[in-house]
């Protein structure tokens, strides 16, 4: 066994469980400390494979140092400090508690420099954020955290098959860059998406995140899907395939986002969407790709905290969630406002905020590989994130209509951590050097040529234009759009929850038939199993000893 | 020198304790004796497992008679791998018993526990350290009589009934037993395991061996209750007072394995069983077990019979281990023998204490338990983890194994089922765990208190084996393998 | 609605301010299609090489967005107490 650093990650891990005990000042002090020694940490991390441990036949690798590694470590880190500031006033302990185990275990993925602790970590995180969702303690929230485990748990067992499967087949447990082509790296791969937000498991995020409490929501946009971004960026650059998922997933994430009613379930979508630009610069897999894609999960991780802090903050004052009951909020939470749009205007990435400075490298790597239909769609994108996102978030909640709403803005923990994150964007927008230089390659992008910022401020202006046109054609409504969680809300309800489900109110005729042939399949299929069925009931003595007899028989001529 | 009679006396102490208990039947003084005697059970356990690392199996000859005409102790490293897996489990539960015991049985019965339950102990002990077939089915009887009254002692009158059908049915497999090890008498003269291996080949051809070995692969399938000879096993551990529901899940159906490992790779061997359709039937009930028994366990009120259920699983994923007839595969399933132990011994410990506080092992009654029993939940979720497999957990290592040998034998499907069943798991795991803490108003209940710490403390010394096994491999692993080696016939 | 009411609210919200704003939006948009003429815009593709691709891009990618994204909803879109009926256990 070697440790010749402490693994970071596990600061906040066993941090999660101090929190709890700890008197009022003394917590909110932890809570602050302990993801900037976290961060300290990691900064004075040296290269190299820094604890060994023996495991069954292996040697574990917790603890992996590199820059990609360190980047994560240390966005993860700041992430955890800013969410923590942002929930210092967060009533529910076990909120925080939930929430340091699943950054910490994040960071921990980031490290692992073996498949076993990514797996480790993995189902780690899958708990933590499960009990994040489930302490905004709703009904709702219950249920949308059961729904959201059992995915994840779902999508661990594929990833736990694939990493079993690929260790036979290697001989080697190293967390290294695959190439799919084995059953096992394949599987690897889907548990992978799977938390990266990819179709068709996708729903979980835009079902389960704005269930989370204020503060909740705002942890829960960072480490689930960035975590998948870093394995994918570790594990399988430049795979092909992931070009196209990337693609669909930024379109599906726009049109489901306008679609949407709900402020943070819009933010949630959004989240998918910004994860496709990833997964396309990881497909791409150059190495300005590559940095690109890093570069712009750091700068994801700011700007979308940021706009859920905005939109915590005014669910927190005000008590309501969709934009029919909200509008003119900007009169009395101008702060709020101004922080939102600093995040509206980075997740679209204007020129000047960090989202143009990452966001661009992706484009640009698509440019140099002669991706015509890549770089079309990115640059359609762009347009439509500024329409989803970039205007609409901040249109809907803060200005469009009256609302008579006139609520405060919120207590100066969330003000600071707002202004933290707001400052964050525009510093790397107008500075970008310092996060160049951790990116995992070496790089000389860059991003302020006089063409780019004109051909940005085109495209974002004229999509504001498009907008603003097509306002009428975008009224909200009282309504929530059909996803891919429907097929396990409600076609699946029985099959996942027939324990506990009783049988729905059926929406129609078609529907109905649906169901039924449903039912009677999961029926007769659990029939043998449920109590008093053939499997599950007290058997009678004689037809046991003759179940014994008869295999007594039929043994006995096997051998024969 | 005493020493030299260790084995003999990993039988013989909790064989004398137990009529002390009848001769003074005084409850403290009963449960300190027992304490005692399996205290140093265990003691000896651990002597004879570091003896037979050191210097190999140790052969003990009982009077001085050797082998073939007397009875002769050998111990091997899977027998002291049992032994201290049968002293350590029976130890922390004797510690957890006075309360639940003084709860659920009444006071003039109490000092017939303990009597009953140092014999269980002496029979399953002598079963892992006897060397003799005939040896073997005298401590079966020992043990299998003692668990039915035992079973019987349970407060639900149901206990009775489900106490006979085991008698039933245990005395059938007992009786198989005994018939094959009276045919193999018949063709090969001798009684001893090493004897019988010798001659056995010479003769294994003829229908009288091969109607012994179905005799044998029934009767013990019965006292394993493997699928579907399981119908005994719900009844038994739901009705079976808590500790006892504790000490059989944990180590009586281990034994029973045990018992398999020793006649198919001891004295059949590993050669002649891969030559017979063996495997492969063993291998399609253990998928069965696995399956079916998961997917009951979720459909269950009570939570004992849930975990009852749970057990015919989990007992399915030992077999699929040995069914893989690789040094792999049997790893897998030995390491499960000791770990389900862990696990269902932690388990059913955590509801004694729910029924010690709430006088209900009902799903439906546990609402708020979370809040009020935290402790007490808590293990029980650790070790509905360690069932499920979750990392971290001595679950996982298992389940590593048996996924690992399956792929190695290139059968993906059956690991596949392995981890459906672990989804299953969950599934069932997770009711309880719902109804604990997410259910039931945050007031109900506030006079239910936490479980005193007589019990709080071996619940948790198990949990944390649980865990620190999970963690902490390299022992148990090492011990398994090396069984395993052996009893495939690789170098010792 | 009256002047007086007009008064009432925030400066930013009144008509002739929202009136002004459009205009200074449009002069922006103008502004950065006119750069065009001034900065060097080097195109990768062929379409993109078009005056003003940017701009047209956009608004016509946006318009087929909203577009597309309203015909779906005819589709997809269900009361947003869709999912409570059946959420209830027991």
């Amino acid at each position: 066994m070697i440790i010749d650093a402490f693994p970071p990650g596990l600061v906040l891990v066993f941090g999660a469980f101090l929190l709890p005990l700890l008197p009022g000042p003394v917590r909110a002090a932890a809570i602050l400390l302990l993801p900037l020694t976290t961060l300290a940490l990691i900064i004075s991390l040296p290269d190299g494979n820094l604890v060994a441990i023996p495991f069954l036949d292996y040697e574990l690798n917790p603890l992996r140092s590199d820059k990609l590694g360190r980047l994560f470590g240390i966005i993860f880190s700041i992430m955890a400090f800013a969410g923590g500031l942002f929930a210092l006033k967060q009533e529910r302990v076990a909120e925080l508690s939930a929430a340091f185990l699943y950054a910490g275990s994040a960071i921990g993925v980031a490290f692992a420099g073996d498949l076993v602790t990514v797996f480790i970590f993995w189902e780690m995180m899958a708990i933590g954020s499960g009990i994040v969702i489930w302490s905004a303690a709703t009904p709702a929230s219950f249920r949308a955290s059961m729904r959201y485990t059992l995915v994840h748990f779902a999508g661990g067992v594929v990833l736990m098959f694939g990493i079993a499967m690929t260790i036979v087949d290697t001989g080697s447990i190293a967390f290294e860059p695959m190439r799919v082509g084995s059953i096992g790296t394949w599987l690897i791969l889907a548990g992978f998406l799977v938390n990266a937000g990819a179709p068709p498991l996708s729903a979980w995020l835009p079902d389960a995140y704005p269930e989370a409490s204020f503060s909740g929501s705002v942890f829960l946009s960072a480490f689930t899907t960035k975590t998948a971004v870093y394995v994918l960026l570790r594990g399988f650059p430049g795979t092909e395939i992931l070009i196209y998922i990337g693609v669909f997933m930024i379109f599906y994430g726009i049109i489901y986002a306008l679609l949407e009613n709900d402020m943070r379930r819009i933010l949630a979508y959004s989240i998918i969407n910004q994860v496709g630009f990833m997964v396309t610069g990881i497909g791409i897999g150059t190495e300005l790709a590559l940095n690109g894609a890093a570069a712009h999960a750091f700068a994801h991780i700011i700007y979308k905290a940021l706009l859920l802090m905005s939109a915590g903050s005014v669910m927190y004052m005000t008590g309501k969630r969709k934009c029919t009951d909200l509008g003119g909020l900007f009169q009395s939470m101008p702060l709020t406002a101004t922080c939102g749009i600093v995040g509206a205007l980075a997740i679209s990435a204007f020129p000047l905020t960090s989202g143009f400075v990452t966001k661009s490298m992706i484009a640009q790597a698509a440019v140099d590989q002669h991706m015509l239909y890549v770089w079309y769609a990115l640059a359609a994108a762009s347009a439509g994130v500024f329409l989803h996102a970039g205007i609409k978030f901040p249109w809907f909640v803060f200005f469009q209509k009256d609302s008579g709403l006139r609520p405060d803005d919120p207590p100066w923990n969330m003000r600071w951590a707002m202004i933290l994150f707001a400052g964050l964007c525009i510093g790397i927008g107008v500075h970008p050097a310092p996060l160049y230089a951790l990116l995992p390659f070496e790089i000389d992008y860059v991003p302020y040529t006089g063409p780019h910022v004109v051909a940005m401020l085109q495209l974002l202006l004229f999509s504001g234009l498009a907008f603003f046109l097509m306002l009428p054609l975008m009224k909200r409504t009282l309504t929530l759009s059909l996803d891919f969680d429907w097929f396990y809300r409600k076609l699946g309800t029985v099959a996942a929850l027939a324990v506990t489900d009783k049988i729905s109110r059926i929406r129609n005729r078609a529907e109905a038939s649906g169901r039924r042939l449903l039912d009677t399949t999961i029926a007769a299929a659990t029939r043998p199993v449920k109590p008093r069925g053939a499997l599950a009931r007290n058997w009678e003595t004689g037809s046991m000893v003759l179940a014994v007899t008869v295999a007594l028989g039929l043994f006995a001529l096997l051998f024969f | 020198m005493i020493f030299s009679h260790i084995p003999v006396l990993q039988v013989i102490v909790p064989l004398v304790a137990a009529p002390l208990c009848v001769i003074f039947p005084f409850r403290k003084f009963c449960w300190t004796v027992a304490l005692a005697a399996t205290l140093t059970s265990l003691w000896i356990a651990l002597t004879l497992l570091i003896t037979v690392y050191a210097h190999g199996p140790i052969t003990y000859e009982l009077g001085g008679w050797a082998a073939p005409w007397g009875i002769g102790y050998r111990i091997d490293i899977l027998s002291a791998y049992m032994t201290v897996l049968v002293s350590l489990i029976s130890s922390v539960i004797l510690v957890f018993s006075p309360r639940s015991i003084g709860a659920e049985i009444s006071n003039a019965r109490a000092h017939l526990f303990y009597t009953l339950y140092l014999l269980n102990l002496t029979g399953l002990l002598g079963i892992a350290v006897t060397g003799d077939a005939f040896n073997l089915f005298v401590f079966l009887e020992i043990s299998s009589l003692s668990s039915y009254a035992l079973i019987a002692m349970g407060q639900d009158r149901r206990a009775l009934t489900a106490a006979f059908q085991y008698l039933i049915m245990g005395t059938i497999g007992a009786t198989f037993y005994i018939i094959a090890v009276g045919l193999m008498y018949a063709m090969t003269g001798t009684l001893n395991i090493a004897d019988l291996a010798q001659r056995l080949p010479e003769v294994m051809e003829t229908r009288t061996i091969l109607v012994a070995l179905a005799f044998l692969i029934v009767g013990i399938g019965l006292k394993i209750a493997l699928f579907p000879f399981h119908g005994w096993l719900p009844n038994a551990y739901t009705y079976a007072p808590s500790v006892v529901s504790a000490f059989l899940a944990a180590t009586a159906t281990k034994v029973a394995v045990y018992i398999l490992l020793r006649i198919l790779f001891s004295v059949f061997g590993p050669d002649a069983v891969a030559a017979m359709p063996i495997a492969q039937p063993l291998m399609i009930l253990a998928l069965f077990a696995m399956t079916i028994g998961s997917a009951v366990a979720i459909f269950q009120d009570d939570a004992k019979r849930l975990l009852a259920y749970s057990s015919i699983a989990q007992i399915g994923y030992i077999i699929l281990g040995i069914s893989f007839l690789s040094v792999t595969g049997l790893t897998g399933g030995i390491l499960h023998l000791f770990n389900h132990a862990l696990m269902k011994s932690a388990l059913f410990l955590s509801l004694g204490a729910v029924f010690y506080r709430i006088g209900s092992v009902q799903i439906s009654d546990m609402a708020g338990l979370g809040r009020r029993m935290p402790w007490t939940m808590a293990a029980f979720v650790v070790g509905g983890m360690s069932l499920v497999g979750t990392p971290l957990t001595v679950g996982f290592i298992s389940k590593w194994y048996l996924i690992r040998a399956a792929l190695e034998s290139g059968w993906w499907p059956i690991a596949v089922l392995v981890l459906a069943s672990s989804l299953l798991a969950m599934i069932y795991i997770w009711r309880v765990v719902e109804i604990a803490y997410f259910r039931g108003h945050p007031e109900a209940g506030a006079d239910i208190k936490e479980a005193p710490l007589s019990m709080l403390v071996p619940i948790w010394f198990l949990t944390g084996a649980n865990i620190y096994f999970g963690i902490n491999t390299g022992d148990t692993i090492t011990a398994a393998r090396a069984a395993a080696t052996m009893l495939l016939g690789g170098p010792q | 609605m009256s002047d007086l009411s007009e008064l009432d609210k925030h400066w930013l919200v009144r008509k002739a301010t929202i009136k002004k704003l459009w205009i200074l939006g449009l002069l922006m948009l103008a502004l950065t299609v006119v750069a065009e003429l001034r900065v060097h815009m080097h195109g990768e593709f062929g379409l993109d090489e078009l005056f003003a691709f940017n701009a047209w891009y956009g608004l016509g990618t946006c318009a087929i967005m909203v577009v597309g994204a309203k015909i779906l909803g005819y589709v997809l879109k269900r009361p947003d107490t869709y999912y409570e009926g059946d959420d209830h256990d027991h």
